[in-house]
């Protein structure tokens, strides 16, 4: 088994409905493929820095967990396909600070955060027409030469 | 080098020859922190200027650059 940190960025109107329901979403990916999860937790609802899958803004869900050697794949398969997830990150880590600890522990099993604010969705015709770097793909990759880090699980980009 | 460089002159942020790299760890979630290597452009800083260690800024731009996979900074446009 080896440990992860996981990002994952949830879709805000699916955290709107339901908080909970919403984090399950990512749980649930973990879990599928053998993920141990240790902690989870909302870490932050933000403005993203540039629109993804059509979104301006995100519930930023960080987890820890473990899982084995060939999980990984699986996961950022299903959170790939996943539409309510738009983005992810996983880097393999020594192990899980404590505070994260504490804060996922803080976070019972009813809480609710506040319902992120309503403009994050991009302006549909713009995205329509203008061509604005809303899709993945778009995104334009700087300095991706040379990253050869011993943790390096999160170097592909969305494809 | 007689010629002043029209651009502006980029101090180092620390004084010549101190490393300011002992956290040997970058977090792409400490914006705080990554925020005071990169210029208001959103793109890294310098070796020179952020006088960190090759091994530290190769840090630093990992994590930049996983902070930009997941929309926490801009990429440079
Ligand atoms: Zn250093």
């Amino acid at each position: 088994m080896n440990q992860y940190e996981g990002m994952f960025l949830l879709d805000n109107q699916v955290v709107r409905a339901d908080y909970k329901a919403a984090k399950t979403v990512v749980l649930d990916v973990l879990k599928k493929h053998g993920g141990q999860v240790v902690t989870a937790r909302r870490w932050d609802e933000r403005r993203l820095a540039y629109p993804i899958k059509g979104r301006l803004r995100a519930t930023y869900i960080l987890t820890h967990f473990e899982a084995g050697p060939d999980a990984i794949t699986g996961i950022r398969h299903d959170a790939e396909l996943d539409e309510r997830i738009l983005r992810y990150l996983f880097l393999a880590v020594e192990g899980v600070p404590p505070t994260e600890i504490e804060l996922s522990a803080a976070e019972g099993d009813d809480f609710a955060p506040p319902p992120p604010p309503a403009d994050d969705a991009v302006d549909r015709e713009e995205s329509v027409e203008g061509g604005l770097p809303t899709q993945d793909g778009d995104i334009p990759e700087e300095d991706s030469v040379g990253e050869d880090g011993p943790v390096n699980l999160d170097d592909e980009e969305d494809a | 080098m007689a010629m002043k460089s029209a651009s502006k002159p980029r101090a180092p942020l620390v004084p010549m020859g101190k490393k300011r790299c002992d956290d040997p760890r970058i977090d792409y979630k400490d914006l705080t922190y990554i925020t005071k290597f990169m210029t208001p452009q959103a793109q890294i800083q310098s070796r020179r200027r952020t006088s960190f260690c090759a091994q530290c800024q190769r840090q630093l731009k990992q994590a930049v650059k996983r902070a930009r996979h997941v929309g926490l900074l801009p990429f440079v446009g």
